[in-house]
């Protein structure tokens, strides 16, 4: 088990005054059998008019906050300490053709389903496939096909973008978190079986005799991967290759991006506007 | 082919069996018969008339067919009207019980009772209306069912309409425009009235608001003029008594929506919407255009800071293969069985194909599984998941083709709606008549053909009105309560191109007069010079065409290609300002100022290059000019829109005024009398100066007349007062800037006068005059700008409300 410290800062300056702003922010830590959350806190700066707090469709905290007057800079900071521990996957699972049949429960036929951002792809499918040999266990499966993107994908920085359609990055083979979890995210869809879009964060490991890099993180993204009626979802990072145990905190989930982006706003006024995130996730006791 | 099995062989409405006309037909076809054809065929080319001069199709954007009325009604049994309605009541409950479930527990999707795929993959399906706390009931409150005759003789639901439920304004107005035309019809079926319905349906909104609020503020959000069915929430706001408004006159504040008023922001606590709801809240739907919708609006209901009918994502209901598990779903979720069933429906994932076609159907008809939106079509997508339903040959009811009475299919659509604890069903609806190649389900079209539905009163039932509601006195109020900023700027700018088409005739009237002389004096000379630069500073007349020295043929020329279109560019801004405050005008003005305005199109897009016949062509501009200040001054009650209309008028003419009477002083001061003239003719004013000075021409009276004498409806001064009056009305403080600067204006216009008296030469005083005069015009524009950026661009500023906002950093939780 881990504890760690999380600190999430988002900074949005802005070239006018915005006159009314209305933000949707998707940065509790989920309270989950593997994940304890110890304390939770958001800061903002300036302060909210109006400010609410519910859970969403998917059971993730949402907090809505609405700012009434003007201002030109408008600042976020989610403050939490959270124990992590996720129990590892069950070691027998069924073959991938009784979870695919079995989709339509209610749990899981939402995540099997297209939506904008992540269609389902012939070309991710096709890539996925001969990971799902006839009659072989889902999780032996699920985590080749893991391991194989973390193998045939380069992680490369500012290549993509939110924007940018699995399909390019299937031809390119690069990309970040996201879109490594986009592909997955297609394939196993395409084969018919659920997966969920996950949002949160992974620690980074220090360089060996360095203290570690503050603001140097960043969001991540990861798959959850369902296992079959009763035996819940698998989470798997493809951007790295590994089933998440405790180095990562998880945020929320949904079918893709959108349904759980950390922070999303709608401003009136306010001209061109900057953006400025850092995130920082301590392990306890280390440095 | 099958257009031709659905549309032919129905059940025959009126006539049964055995050949005899059913009971409840007897009463109407008795007065129809009596009538003979030509009188029949006389009310429906009346029919007609009303409707484009008075109906849906005088004003729906675009809708060059609009809806076209039959003029027989199709009456309905009373017993059999008493079990559908009952079916209705019955249907609305359970569907409500099922979007309850849906937007809540889900239960369904956990039993297996209904596909979690389906109802999950539908795009009906708004997932920000779920989670958070239990939605509010009712969820469903205006539903609407269409009907067939089932091959067993009983109706059967086609569909389901529970998003918007389009229709009710067309009903509105059909039954008023057949009860003009079908005067004997109606003495002989005394069909039951609508307006009971529409009373309680008031009655129930206002019960909808959330608890403790002593006068709920109601308002219907409709998507705006440009919307296929805007006509219909003009007229249901008007029967319901509610603010018309739209998404960009709402604002969400503190936790509740306000409405962007001219006194501030208003709570609104009941919203009837007519919206889409994908597109309801960008700040909840990232699909959603951030531009419109209202950003916040979901989180309010969520909270119960309002209440939303119907519920967003009500639309989930409308499903196209839910019916296939309701008889299931029933009694469990009603713990009754369906009394009104639907169509044989199946639910087809994809790859399935339907059984055999049920007997006594014509044909499959395939939908999109999860999208109520999506109309029918013949054939299976088996890549698609889809609902198959069973289409019955549709029923059959006389309408009127051309001269002859004859049978032709149709769909029924009734009407109820619900206050979460009662279900009341409209006594009356809308058959629609169909014909090959349209489709039967989706959305309801802009146009058609459809007929008036009556339910004749039932001799066995006493008549029950509506429930004696608690009577609330009204507080008295004389000022309008909320007046949206939007249609407040609307009927500002609609005043002043009124004015300025007004002006714009006058001005090409008066030059015609004059190039119309074989050989123009060398006073009409001048007086066209000033003419033209007046028609150039309108933008009526590019610079080329105002005379030098020579030739006047330019001028001639441009009048009828320059200036007559964009005379008539101004009557299309007229004709959409117009469409936009229609809910402002009784049905008599809006009437009035459509023919009219119609006419001064007509005439413009005839207007002939001759001069004589152009200046013929610009009477019915005059006359529509006249219309409207004729029906503001004597059909407006003052105050709100009468007062920004009304100020538009005032600041348009005062600057036209002001800029035209400095070109015509301009020149040396022994052409001055020739200005003068011009004046006094521009301004309407030379029979009253002729009734005072006779024809003696001098520049301090008629000066004074168009300047300075606050009695004279057409001169300076007049406008000023007006505009300083309703500054003030309008809420201006009369210490404030604008407010301050239109008083400095009319002691400028009034001084005139004493100046010209007090100047040794007249004419050399009236020559000077014209810088002053520009001067005035230009800051008229300024406090034009003043008022629209105070009333209608810029929000009074925001209040923080609900939470403590102390200095520094919120922590919000722990």
């Amino acid at each position: 088990m881990t504890t760690y410290w999380l600190r999430h800062r988002t900074a949005y300056r802005y070239e006018a005054a915005v006159d009314l702003a209305a933000h949707l922010l998707h940065l509790r830590p989920r309270a989950l059998p593997g994940q304890r959350v110890l304390s939770a806190r958001l800061l903002c700066q300036p302060a909210p008019d109006h400010h609410t707090e519910t859970h969403d469709h998917f059971g993730n905290a949402a907090t809505r906050i609405f700012l009434a007057a003007p201002h030109t800079a408008f600042e976020v900071t989610a403050e939490s300490l959270v124990e992590v521990a996720f129990p590892p996957p069950p070691a027998a699972t069924p073959p991938w053709e009784d979870v695919r049949d079995a989709a339509t429960a209610a749990e899981a036929a939402e995540f099997t389903l297209p939506t904008a951002t992540i269609p389902l792809l012939a070309a991710a499918r096709d890539y996925a496939a001969p990971s799902f040999t006839p009659g072989r266990p889902v999780l032996e499966a699920l985590l080749e096909l893991n391991a194989r993107i973390r193998a045939d994908f380069t992680f490369q920085a500012g290549v993509t973008s939110i924007t940018t359609p699995i399909a390019e990055v299937l031809a390119t083979r690069r990309g970040v978190c996201q879109d490594f979890t986009q592909v997955m995210l297609s394939a196993l869809r395409g084969l018919g079986l659920p997966a969920r879009y996950v949002s949160g964060y992974v620690r980074t490991r220090p360089p060996p005799g360095q203290p570690r890099r503050r603001g140097a993180d960043q969001s991540h993204a990861w798959v959850q991967a369902w296992l079959g009626p009763g035996l819940g979802w698998a989470q798997l990072d493809p951007t790295n290759g590994i089933v998440v145990r405790d180095e990562h905190v998880l945020l929320a989930w949904g079918r893709d991006f959108a349904d759980v982006s950390p922070l999303r706003g709608v401003i009136l006024g306010g001209g061109a506007h900057s953006l400025c995130v850092s995130v920082d996730l301590e392990a306890e006791g280390a440095d | 082919m099958r257009a031709e099995t659905l549309l032919s062989g129905g059940p025959d409405e009126m006539v049964s069996g055995g050949g005899r006309i059913r009971p409840h037909w007897r009463a109407l076809m008795g007065a129809v018969g009596g009538l003979g054809r030509p009188a029949l065929a006389e009310r429906r080319e009346r029919l007609l008339r009303a409707i484009q001069e008075d109906g849906p199709a005088a004003l729906l954007p675009g809708a060059a067919g609009g809806w076209r009325l039959d003029p027989l009604p199709l009456p309905l049994d009373p017993a059999e009207f008493e079990s559908l309605a009952a079916g209705i009541a019955q249907r609305a409950r359970l569907l409500d019980a099922v979007l309850d479930d849906l937007y809540g527990p889900q239960a369904l999707l956990a039993s297996g009772a209904l596909p979690a795929r389906l109802v999950l993959g539908s795009p009906a399906f708004l997932r920000a209306a779920r989670g958070g706390r239990a939605p509010r009931r009712p969820l469903l409150h205006l539903y609407a069912a269409d009907l067939l005759r089932g091959p067993c003789g009983a109706w059967r639901v086609l569909q389901d309409r529970a998003a918007v439920a389009s229709g009710l304004g067309l009903v509105l107005e059909n039954r008023r425009l057949l009860s003009g035309a079908m005067t004997e019809g109606f003495r002989a079926a005394a069909p039951r009235p609508l307006s009971p319905f529409f009373e309680l349906w008031q009655d129930m909104l206002a019960a909808l608001a959330p608890p403790g609020v002593a006068d709920p503020a109601v308002a219907l959000l409709s998507p705006g003029t440009a919307h296929g069915h805007w006509y219909e929430h003009v007229v249901l706001s008007r029967e319901l008594g509610c603010a018309l408004v739209e998404a960009g006159d709402v604002t969400v504040r503190g936790g509740a929506p306000f409405l962007k008023t001219l006194a501030g922001l208003q709570k609104l606590d009941v919203l009837l919407s007519r919206l889409d709801a994908g597109a309801l809240d960008p700040l909840d739907q990232p699909e959603a255009d951030a531009a419109r919708g209202i950003p916040g609006l979901l989180d309010c209901l969520r909270h119960g800071a309002a209440a939303f009918v119907n519920a967003p994502g009500s639309g989930l209901a409308e499903m196209p293969a839910l019916p296939a598990f309701l008889e299931d779903a029933a009694p469990k979720l009603v713990g009754e069985t369906l009394l009104l069933p639907s169509l044989p429906t199946h639910h087809l994932p994809p790859g399935a194909e339907p059984p055999p076609l049920p007997p006594g159907h014509a044909a499959w008809a395939f939908r999109p599984a999860g999208d109520g939106r999506a109309a029918e079509r013949p054939q299976r997508d088996p890549s698609r998941e889809e609902a198959a339903i069973a289409l019955p040959p549709l029923p059959m009811a006389p309408a009127l083709d051309g001269d002859a009475m004859a049978p032709a299919p149709f769909v029924l659509r009734l009407f109820a709606v619900g206050d979460g604890a009662r279900w009341q069903v409209l006594p009356g609806g809308l058959a629609r008549l169909a014909t090959a190649g349209q489709a039967l389900t989706g959305r309801l079209p802009g146009g058609g053909w459809c007929k008036d539905v009556w339910v004749p009163p039932d001799p066995s039932e006493a008549i029950i009105g509506p429930a004696a509601s608690a009577f609330r006195p009204l507080p008295i109020r004389r000022t309008p309560a909320a007046l949206p900023s939007r249609v407040a700027d609307n009927l500002f700018w609609l005043g002043r191109y009124v004015e300025r088409l007004d002006r714009g005739a006058r001005l090409m009237r008066s030059a015609i007069a004059r190039l119309r002389r074989f050989a123009p004096l060398p006073r009409e000379v001048t007086e066209l010079q000033a003419l033209a630069r007046a028609l150039h500073e309108a933008g009526l007349v590019g610079a080329e065409a105002m005379p030098g020295t020579g030739s006047l043929s330019p001028l001639a020329d441009a009048l009828p290609r320059v200036a007559a279109p964009q005379m008539r560019a101004q009557t299309d801004r007229i004709g959409a300002l117009l469409e936009s405050v229609r809910d402002r005008l009784t049905a008599d003005m809006h009437a009035t100022l459509t023919q009219t305005l119609r006419a001064a199109e007509a005439a413009l897009d005839a207007a002939p290059p001759e001069l004589p016949e152009l200046a013929r062509a610009l009477v019915p501009s005059l006359r529509f000019a006249n219309a409207v200040a004729g029906l503001a001054s004597e059909n407006m009650v003052r105050g709100g829109a009468h007062l920004f209309l009304e100020l538009g008028r005032r600041i348009e003419r005062a600057q036209a005024v002001a800029g035209e009477v400095a070109i015509a002083l301009d020149g040396p001061p022994a052409r001055i009398e020739a200005g003068l003239r011009l004046v006094l003719e521009l301004c309407d004013s030379a029979i009253t100066y002729r009734s005072r000075y006779l024809n003696v021409m001098q520049p301090a009276p008629a000066l004074d007349l168009v300047l300075a004498d606050p009695s004279n409806p057409r001169g300076l001064s007049f406008q000023l007062s007006a505009i300083a009056g309703a500054l003030v009305e309008i809420g201006f403080d009369p210490e404030d800037a604008a407010a301050r600067e239109a008083q400095r204006l009319l002691a400028q216009a009034e001084g005139v006068t004493q100046r010209l008296l007090d100047a040794a030469d007249q004419s050399r005083e009236a020559a000077s005059l014209p810088p002053l005069l520009r001067g005035i015009a230009d800051r008229i524009g300024a406090l034009s700008d003043a008022v629209t950026r105070r009333c209608f661009a810029l929000l009074p500023p925001a209040r923080a409300v609900g939470v403590d906002t102390g200095a520094g950093a919120v922590v919000l939780g722990a």
